[in-house]
């Protein structure tokens, strides 16, 4: 070993990850596996991952928390309630008091190593971004009961990353590819009912991730995670993206093609202002990782409707990776596998 | 005596912390403020300072010099607070500046002085000019300045005037003299500027200044853009009630706008004593000042001509809040006071010494050739031609009928007059008699003509009647002279004092040997660029420098006296003479180069025995679409030319082409180059394909020319050129500011200081060079590729990248009429956004929105190759400058790219 692999978390390294169940989740699970990681799942349901060890439960459960952090080497951090409904109570539950009883398993065990995943939404709130920097999470103005608490989970896991515990922040926007049940499979389901009216003038530039890269991004992340712990705080947490700014309607119009459908029409209605959100709403679901299903909140709606994208100059600095497959390979890559396996998932 | 007036009592001054009780003043440190009591010619007072002296002791740090910088009216010391702020800033042990800053007396936070009666020129009460003076000897005793340091004055509106006689006073003790708008002269009461007359009109002064805040508010009214209103409560702080108003008031009363005006003598005695003034002089300028216009500027100037002048057009009045006058203070104050470093940086030789541009006209006009033509000119009815000899004559008596006029070398002439034959006359007539031509073409449009020739001032305008009537209209400064002669009535309207007609039909009683020649450093003329990146600028050449051009034009293209070409961009005509070419004008509008037609250059090379064809991009385009139908005869005559130039934008390689096909004998050239320095590349229709072969960003423009010497700028990732220069082949390939030092390059920006400056910053190998603002790279063979300009570069995460990098690619899809390509985002991390203008009936958007269809979008990027394109939008008529109409507003489209990307409601560019 060089002195600077020794930094590293390498293979066979135990690794345990967190919502294993979402597509990034378990795809993050399958190629750490197939890296040679030992991998732990933890979720409610199996994972139904190959060579890959399951133990079921939930976040609010500290006999099944500490049962799944004992002797680990690192965790990825992803389980979260996602859902557009639900009781405030449920998303603190899972969300916040979840990651504080994760972390303080974590320090039991003497687990050093925590990448935490997050959303850009925990710090912008409803205007738009423009090439925009990781900003601090702000619970305050955070919107939702989703950002608000992933915005809390993260504040937790900066406190926990500055004493002892290595900790990376990633935020992935808009993870899409092949397998994704959310918004890949909505928009081509509904571009082929005729359901997928785009309004507005589809511009807005928005970032989104396809999944290898997304993938990547996290082993990449995790691997060096004892080196960017070196870093302050303000630069350990990083929105990941493809770093290629797309207009919404090019995206959308995109997915639908890739997925057979005819090419939604793009309409500028009257009131152009106020209908954009609510129709965007119907179609484009879904932010970050997820457990179960999307939020589907006017919030992000409006959120759609405006610039979304960030700089990656840093993202990429600091994990040492950068995209392998760009939107349009990854628009080939959705039609091939549709085209083979006659549907998204 | 004013009904409501009432007694105003004296009062001590107080310290702005104190009078206003602690409430903080934006941009103010209350570390500056002091209070200073002074002996005065009538006894002691006591003035409010701002002195950064204690605040730069506290540093460590002795004072090198000291300003002392004096407000106007109803302003106070709060207006200077930008520069005492950057004198901090920027002080260090081998430059710190002291800014003394006082209010005045009766103003700011100094002592009031008592008035019974209202201000008047007769009310004794308030301060006179005289006793300003003595206030400031006082304050400078009591200040302690530091005399073996250089002491400079600074000064705005009648602090401008005030400041400067004290300079003229002190003039041993004074080394460097500063001002903002103001004025020092008033010939006549009339003079005074309508905006300030009617507040001296003696019923109501009084109530203007005093009674009511209606002047204060009126000034502060002035900035461009409004001030904050922080600001704004800034300088009404000191002046909130009529008690503390009456300096205000005898301000406006001491301005001596009568012969018998009490102060008037010493204001004249002293701004007759500024033309004595050889010291260093810098002057700042708002012209859209309505006090201080642009008359007591050149005034000013006439009084000070070696004064470096920064004119920053759209300020106005309240300059020290419009601009940011510190940067261009301190940088004029560190080259003016720089000990030792003397460097004088020369420009190359030129290709032949040539110092007076009428010599070949002489030259011509004693050969054999006197005979021949030197201009033709085809309109659809007839031909108008002028021999060598004939045209001499005109220039000669035009030269010494101006010179009777009244006209000297040195003058500012404007020439509002079509190009032809008479222009011609008009224009060398100027140069012998070192009258300097400014030239601001109609592109520029009507607005921005006007703001370039208030820029200029020009002393005389000659014009057409047309001209005439709007220079009239629109009130241009500048003695009148009529092309025609006028009937007595409209010449009175024009107020045109002869015309040329007559001035050619009298002849003279003058000698032409009376008439001195300029000497070749002097400046000939000012040209105006395009005014696509700002407002239009003026630029200054020498007759030694416009020789230069000459000189290398005929080197180049082997324009030789006997030669004749024809002018299908109207300004190449004046060129002839100069050359002892002969130069022919085809029939066409002269300010719309895009309208001559094939058969009207056929028709011009036939009656001129033309071999050459000197265009621009649009004429040549209207040339080939014009090309059908030409009889045998005009074909023949099209075969003669040998050689066809084309300047003013980068030309189309296809459309190049097609050029040859129609001038099968002529060698195409497409030189590059700008209004600061008209020929710095060329290349011909062979080599451009040659080097497209290769595939690199940008146009390629070709090799430098002899005796142009380039260097390069390389960017920095945020699309900062670098500091130092660089040998074009050190670092092949690399995005740089293309910078270039050759003879026939400008004298100068005109009254732009500044700019002037920073466009020549660099001592590289000890050139004189222009920094061009144009980006582009080197290749290993030699070869100029441009990519755009400096200010539209995109600055992406993988580099910065001119906007021509991908548009040269984006124009070759066949649907595509033009692109334009704009970054959006923060610089360093900029998204690049590729708008499109379709050929006609293509409709290339998705419905009604402009974002591109996606095949549209995938071709797009595909033919940018390894620039990432973000976003690919549809205009239906790209934004584009009025002179060309081939300059894209990239500034425009990447504001409303920005819009219409972030999600807001989309409209056109």
């Amino acid at each position: 070993m060089t002195p600077q692999r020794r930094h590293e978390i390498l293979p066979p390294s135990r690794v345990l990850v967190t919502g294993a169940s979402g597509l990034l989740g378990r795809s993050v699970a399958a190629r750490l596996a197939a890296l040679g990681y030992r991998v732990t799942t933890f979720q409610r349901s199996p994972s139904a991952l190959p060579e890959v060890r399951d133990v079921r439960g939930s976040l609010s459960d500290a006999r099944a928390v500490e049962e799944a952090v004992e002797g680990q080497d690192a965790i990825v951090h992803m389980a979260a309630k996602v859902s557009v409904s639900g009781r405030r109570e449920d998303f603190e539950q899972v969300n916040i008091l979840g990651t504080e009883q994760l972390f303080n398993a974590a320090w039991a065990a003497g687990v050093d190593n925590v990448l935490h995943v997050s959303s850009p939404s925990v710090a912008h709130a409803g205007k738009s971004l423009v090439g925009a920097p990781a900003g601090a999470a702000d619970p305050e103005h955070a919107v939702g009961h989703y950002a608000r608490t992933k915005a809390e989970a993260e504040l937790i896991a900066e406190a926990r990353g500055s004493v002892g515990i290595n900790v990376l922040i990633l935020r992935p926007h808009l993870v899409w590819g092949p397998g994704d049940g959310q918004l890949t499979r909505r928009i081509i389901d509904r571009a082929k009912s005729g359901r997928l009216p785009l309004l507005g003038s589809g511009a807005p530039l928005v970032d989104t991730l396809y999944i290898d890269n997304a993938v990547d991004a996290f082993v990449s992340g995790l691997r060096g995670l004892p080196r960017i712990a070196g870093l302050p705080m303000a630069d350990r947490r990083l929105v990941v993206t493809n770093g290629e700014p797309r207009p919404i309607g090019e995206l959308m119009m995109g997915i639908a093609e890739a997925g057979g459908a005819r090419r939604p029409s793009l309409r500028l209605p009257p009131a152009v202002a106020k209908a954009v959100g609510s129709v965007v709403e119907k179609v484009w679901e879904v932010t970050g990782p997820h457990e179960d299903e999307p939020p589907m909140t006017r919030f992000l709606a409006e959120q759609l409707s405006t610039a979304h994208w960030f700089d990656q100059r840093h993202t990429r600095a600091v994990l040492d990776w950068t995209p392998r497959v760009s939107i349009d390979q990854g628009l080939e890559e959705l039609a091939r596998h549709i085209r083979r396996t006659g549907r998204v998932l | 005596m004013v009904r409501w007036w009432r007694s105003l009592p004296a009062r001590g001054a107080r310290l702005p912390a104190e009078a206003l009780r602690k409430t903080p003043l934006p941009g103010m440190d209350p570390r500056w403020s002091r209070l200073v009591t002074a002996e005065s010619s009538d006894g002691p007072h006591t003035f409010h300072v701002l002195d950064t002296g204690p605040l730069l002791e506290d540093r460590g740090l002795r004072p090198t010099g000291t300003i002392l910088a004096l407000h106007g009216n109803p302003t106070w010391s709060y207006m200077w607070r930008a520069v005492l702020e950057a004198s901090v800033q920027h002080a260090g042990p081998l430059s710190a500046w002291r800014v003394i800053a006082p209010d005045q007396l009766d103003m700011g936070f100094s002592d009031r002085l008592a008035h019974t009666e209202p201000p008047a020129p007769a009310a004794t009460s308030y301060r006179r000019l005289s006793q300003r003076l003595a206030d400031l000897d006082g304050l400078a005793a009591a200040l302690d300045l530091d005399l073996d340091k250089p002491v400079v004055t600074l000064g705005h509106d009648w602090g401008g005037a005030i400041s400067l006689a004290w300079a003229v006073r002190n003039s041993e003790t004074v080394d460097a003299v500063v001002s903002l708008n103001t004025a020092v002269d008033h010939p006549t009461a009339e003079a005074v500027p309508p905006a300030l007359r009617a507040a001296m009109a003696p019923g109501v002064l009084p109530s203007a200044t005093v009674l009511t805040d209606a002047f204060l508010r009126v000034t502060l009214s002035l900035a461009d853009g409004g001030l904050p209103s922080e600001v704004a409560g800034a300088y009404r702080a000191p002046y909130v009630s009529r008690w503390s108003r009456g300096g205000i008031g005898g301000f406006v009363a001491d301005i001596p706008a009568t012969t018998q005006h009490v102060s008037r003598n010493v204001l004249e005695e002293h701004s007759a004593g500024l033309r004595e003034w050889k010291k260093p002089a810098l002057l700042m300028w708002g012209p859209k000042d309505p006090v201080f216009r642009d008359r007591y500027l050149h005034d000013l100037l006439a009084r000070l001509p070696k004064a470096d002048l920064h004119r920053f057009e759209g300020a106005g009045h309240l300059l020290a809040e419009d601009r940011d006058i510190a940067k261009v203070l301190f940088t004029w104050l560190g080259d003016t006071f720089r000990e030792g470093e003397t460097v004088t940086s020369v420009s190359p030789p030129a290709a032949e010494e040539v110092t007076a541009l009428h010599h070949q006209l002489d030259q011509m006009a004693a050969s054999w050739r006197r005979d021949a033509p030197a201009a033709v000119q085809l309109t659809d009815e007839h031909t108008a031609q002028v021999s060598w000899a004939e045209l001499k004559s005109q220039v000669d008596s035009l030269a010494t009928g101006f010179y009777e006029q009244g006209m000297r070398s040195g003058d500012r002439v404007s020439l509002l007059v079509q190009p032809g034959n008479q222009l011609t006359a008009i224009l060398y007539a100027c140069l012998r008699l070192g009258a300097v031509a400014v030239v601001a073409d109609a592109g520029l449009g009507l607005k921005g003509m006007t703001r370039a020739v208030r820029s200029a001032w020009p002393d005389w305008v000659i014009g057409e009647r047309p001209g005439l009537l709007v220079a009239s209209a629109l009130g241009w400064p500048g003695r009148r002279i009529s092309v025609d002669a006028l009937t007595p009535r409209t010449a009175r309207i024009v107020s045109a004092e002869a015309s040329v007609e007559r001035l050619l039909r009298r002849g003279s009683s003058t000698t032409l040997e009376a008439v001195p020649v300029p000497d070749p450093e002097a400046h000939a003329a000012i040209l105006f660029t395009s005014g696509s990146t700002g407002p239009a600028k003026g630029v200054v050449y020498t007759h030694r420098r416009l020789g230069a051009l000459v000189a290398l034009l005929r080197h180049t293209f082997a324009v030789n006296p006997g030669a004749s070409l024809i002018a299908g961009f109207a300004p190449f005509a004046l060129l002839g003479p100069a050359i002892g070419a002969t130069s022919v004008t085809p029939d066409m509008t002269v300010t719309k180069p895009a309208t001559l037609t094939a058969s009207a250059v056929a028709s011009a090379a036939a009656a001129g025995e033309a071999t050459m064809f000197f265009g621009s991009p649009a004429a040549l385009a209207n040339v080939v679409a014009t090309s059908e139908g030409l009889s045998a005869d005009q074909t023949a005559a099209l075969h003669r030319i040998r050689l066809v130039l084309s300047a003013g934008a980068p030309v189309h390689p296809d459309l190049l082409d097609r050029v040859q096909q129609l001038f099968p004998e002529a060698d195409l050239h497409t030189p590059y180059g700008m209004t600061e320095g008209l020929l710095q590349t060329d290349i011909t229709r062979q080599q451009i394909h040659t080097a497209m072969e290769t595939e690199q960003l940008g146009v390629c423009v070709g090799r430098a020319v002899e005796g142009v010497e380039f260097a390069v700028a390389p960017l920095d990732e945020l699309g900062e050129p670098s500091e130092s220069l660089s040998e074009p082949d050190a670092d092949p390939g690399v995005l740089s500011e293309i910078v270039v030092s050759a003879a026939h390059l400008k004298a100068g920006y005109d009254r732009l200081w500044l700019t002037d400056r920073k466009s020549r910053r660099d001592r590289h190998r000890g050139l004189l060079w222009h920094r061009t603002g144009d980006i582009g790279h080197f290749d290993t063979a030699g070869r100029l590729w441009i990519q755009g300009r400096l200010q539209h570069v995109m600055t992406t995460p993988a580099g910065p990248i001119g906007p021509g990098a991908v548009e040269t690619r984006v124009d070759t899809l066949p649907e595509i009429l033009r692109s334009a390509a704009v970054g959006v985002g923060p610089r360093g991390t900029q998204a690049v956004v590729v708008i499109i203008e379709p050929c006609p009936g293509h409709r290339l958007s998705v419905g009604s929105s402009p974002l591109a269809l996606p095949e549209l979008s995938r071709r797009v990027r595909e033919a940018s190759v390894d620039v990432p394109v973000a976003a690919v939008l549809v205009v239906d008529n790209l934004p584009t400058d009025i002179r060309h109409n081939s300059k894209i507003d990239r500034t425009a489209l990447a504001e409303w790219s920005d819009r219409v990307l972030s999600g807001d409601r989309v409209c056109a560019p």
